[in-house]
């Protein structure tokens, strides 16, 4: 998108219609203080973005006075545009009559759009949204700016992130990361409700439920102490440099900062060394048993004689087994190994008849009194008689010890035995304790004296400061308490982290476990699209974080690359972007290194370059990623360069590729004697592709706005 | 390449697919179009993910949630 042609109406200094013909490339403004720049930006600001708010305000006061009582004027910012080959006009307008003299009424603005296809037909739209389609406002956003504090717009948290996923390619997988969060819910929630049908686990599994919810209350908790704490370390090491900065000898304090770092980390390091724990051992530890150590003794050989007497009698129930058993296989041999009719066969009832009877009635013989056969079937009763106690007896096969209770016993006393042993170490363990415990507070002691002195070092430098006294004090006095909050606050940030990784390490093993019964309860086609859907959501969150890193990586070379171009013979450092996470945002910082060493407090030059550079920068990857140039208009963006810098700044970007208009002050010159305003030889030497001078018409009364007129000379 | 077929490669490229589906280079689809007449599932997932919500009229969430759950489902019986 090319900005063509500018039309300012009757607005503020601008009485009249003035028309700004510019190029597609470098557009050069130059203009006195107070003859027209700003309003210049003023009136497309208030194009693309002002209100009805206070428009009797932007009426050109001479206009109005040349207005005749009871006739009209307009108001009126226009721009046309040239996109897609094709030309579209935008225009904000309101009208003004002129009651009395110094009395007007004002119409509600009107803004208006109008589309020119290549055959040159013109149709009339909706300039809002005409407006919104050609030139967003997110885009307007980064494209003006007013002054060099106006360029920093990457003060706040978000403002780059914003950006980044404006321009660069993460923005298109911002929904994709949405919806595979969307999409593993839904899948997690199928599966859990499948698990709850399944009731055997419903108690644990709820359990679980609430367990992983108090985990991601305490994660959530930890995270907005943790963005805090970081918060406030940042800010503190931020002061901490910045008094810093007031020092001379900044080299010296910056290495015994160092040196004081390292001896608290001694100490502290001392310090988690030493562990004045005793009582664990005492008492925890059971070293008061070694003091009942004979009654350990009495115990060992009681359960001693215990094992062998229950060793004799286990002994003495096997062999009778072995016995019983033999006699078993004994009777089976007798009868020649024939298998015998079933117990029970003939019934109790007949034997006893035959047996009464004294006749077989089975092979229909006589079985006299003590003859074989009448001793036959009363061996046959006997054994029928004996199955029917055949359960009782079967108890008598049980075990001769039912528990192992002796066997427990045993080894009791051999665990015992070996807790001794350790037991009998502690003393000495407690002993040598003492005497490295001794040791390491006799370490920390020096090193508090080493560290004193390392203070009372630093404060001599920082007493040889750059700042007046009163001023000095207080900052040395906060510098010290800076010092110690910063302490602090790491000794936190360190709780917190190490709380984290519980919680964290709690979170997946209550997780692991809900998993492990969803395998055991859910539906296994849910479950295995819930895995599906996991990874999917890792893939479309871990793609989106590439993009995000790719595009800043591609930023930080191209800003650098502007900055040396803009820098080009002075020193500059790196520009550095560093991405962090804050709650479940990634912040982008800013910052000016030297080797890895940020700079506080650069010039403003510098920093002016820094952010023109980032600008620039964001507004190539811009093209790149739109396929579409959007203009940037910069009032007075390099108030703090000097005019070579400022000449070799507009060198540089003719160069670009976007449409640029700068409204500078540089290049104007007053002659002393006829107090002249001409423009300086220089201006010359400066590339671009198109430069007007705003000036206002001579003469006037610096008292009277209506004698006040900005003329447009093309230069 | 059309965005469609960009934002695809994309997600392709993360290491999961070689990692843990073992895919080779020419299981990887290169365009949304061969990528929905995949075997496997993942792939084809993303894609209708991509097909839904790249349309000139994109794709409701529930409507959405439908879709790939009824695939990946029939797909695991």
């Amino acid at each position: 998108m090319i900005v063509t042609k500018i039309s300012i109406e009757n607005y503020l200094c601008y009485c009249g219609i003035k028309d700004f013909e510019l190029s597609d490339g470098l557009n050069i403004i130059l203009g006195e203080n107070g003859e027209g720049k700003t309003k210049f930006f003023e009136a497309l600001d208030w194009l693309f973005n002002g209100n009805d708010d206070g428009l009797e305000l932007l009426v050109s006061a001479k206009a109005l006075e040349e207005t005749e009582v009871g006739k009209s004027l307009r108001v009126q910012v226009s721009i046309v545009v040239e996109q897609y080959e094709e030309k579209k006009i935008i225009t904000k307008s309101f009208l003004v009559k002129k009651l009395k003299a110094n009395e007007c009424s004002i119409s509600n603005y009107m803004l208006e759009g109008t589309e020119e296809n290549k055959s040159g037909e013109r149709v009339q739209i909706d300039g809002k949204n005409l407006l919104d389609r050609i030139f967003p406002f997110q885009i307007r956003k980064y494209s003006m700016f007013k002054g060099e504090a106006e360029l920093d717009i990457f003060k706040s948290d978000g403002a780059l992130t914003n950006l980044i996923n404006l321009f660069s390619d993460a923005k298109h997988y911002d929904k994709y990361s949405e919806k595979g969060i969307f999409l593993r819910e839904k899948a997690e929630r199928a599966v859990e409700d499948s698990t709850k049908n399944d009731k055997k686990n419903e108690s644990l599994y709820k359990k679980l439920e609430s367990d992983i919810k108090i985990a991601e209350n305490d994660k959530y908790k930890l995270t907005v102490h943790l963005d805090s704490t970081d918060e406030e370390i940042r800010k503190l090491e931020g002061k901490l440099q910045a008094a810093e900065s007031h020092v001379k000898n900044a080299d010296a304090l910056e290495t015994i900062n160092k040196r004081i770092k390292n001896i608290e980390d001694r100490i502290s390091d001392l310090n988690g060394k030493i562990d004045e724990n005793y009582t664990t051992s005492l008492f925890d530890e059971n070293w008061i048993a070694v003091n009942f150590e004979t009654i350990h003794h009495e115990f060992a050989e009681k359960i001693s004689l215990f094992s062998i007497e229950k060793r004799k009698q286990q002994s003495e129930f096997d062999k009778q087994k072995g016995i019983k058993e033999g006699e078993r296989k004994a009777k089976a041999e007798l009868l020649n190994n024939s298998i015998p009719l079933p117990i029970g066969v003939p019934s109790k009832a007949h034997m006893e008849e035959m047996i009464k009877d004294q006749l077989c009635k089975v092979c229909n013989r006589p079985a006299k009194k003590d003859s074989e056969p009448y001793n036959f079937m009363m061996e046959r009763l006997k054994e029928y008689l004996t199955s029917q106690t055949h359960d009782e007896e079967e108890t008598n096969d049980n075990p001769l010890y039912k528990n192992d209770y002796t066997n427990r016993l045993v080894n009791l006393s051999v665990s015992q035995e070996d807790n001794l042993k350790n037991l009998r170490g502690v003393r000495t363990r407690i002993k040598d304790l003492f005497k490295f415990n001794d040791a390491r507070k006799k370490d920390i002691e020096q090193l508090n004296t080493e560290l004193d002195g390392e203070k009372a070092e630093r404060d001599k430098i920082l007493g040889n400061s750059s700042i007046a006294e009163e001023k000095l004090v207080d900052v040395l006095k906060n510098y010290n308490a800076w010092q110690g909050d910063l302490k602090q606050r790491n000794h936190e940030q360190l709780d917190y982290n190490s709380k984290m990784k519980i919680v964290l390490a709690e979170l997946k093993a209550k997780k692991e476990e809900k998993d492990t019964i969803d395998l055991k309860s859910a539906n296994k086609s849910l479950i295995k699209t819930r895995a599906i859907l996991r990874d999917i959501e890792t893939i479309f969150k871990d793609t989106k974080e590439t993009k995000f890193d790719e595009f800043i990586e591609k930023l930080q070379g191209k800003s650098n690359s502007f900055f040396g171009k803009i820098n080009i013979e002075s020193f500059r450092g790196t520009i550095v972007f560093t991405k962090r996470i804050k709650g479940d945002k990634s912040i982008v910082d800013i910052k000016l290194q030297e080797d890895g060493r940020t700079f506080y407090k650069p010039n403003q030059s510098l920093l002016t370059s820094m952010h023109i550079s980032i600008l620039f920068a964001i507004s190539e990857l811009a093209s790149e990623t739109k396929e579409e140039n959007f203009p940037m208009i910069f009032d007075a963006p390099t108030s703090s360069f000097g005019e070579n810098k400022t000449a070799e700044f507009l060198n540089l970007i003719y160069e670009t590729e976007n449409q640029k208009i700068l409204l500078i002050k540089d290049f104007l010159s007053t002659e002393k004697k006829t107090k002249t305003l001409t423009i300086k030889k220089e201006f010359e030497h400066v590339k671009r592709n198109k430069a007007f001078w705003v000036k206002l018409e001579r003469p006037f009364d610096p008292n009277n706005l209506k004698t006040i007129n900005t003329q447009v000379i093309t230069l | 390449m059309a965005r469609k077929d960009e934002i695809l490669s994309s997600f392709l490229k993360h290491e999961m697919f070689t990692s843990k589906y073992e895919l080779k280079k020419s299981d990887i689809p290169s365009t949304v179009r061969e990528a929905l007449a995949s075997d496997i599932p993942i792939v084809k997932a993303i894609a209708l993910v991509i097909e839904g919500l790249e349309s000139p009229t994109p794709i409701s969430d529930p409507a959405l949630n439908t879709q790939i759950r009824q695939y990946l489902q029939e797909k695991a019986l």
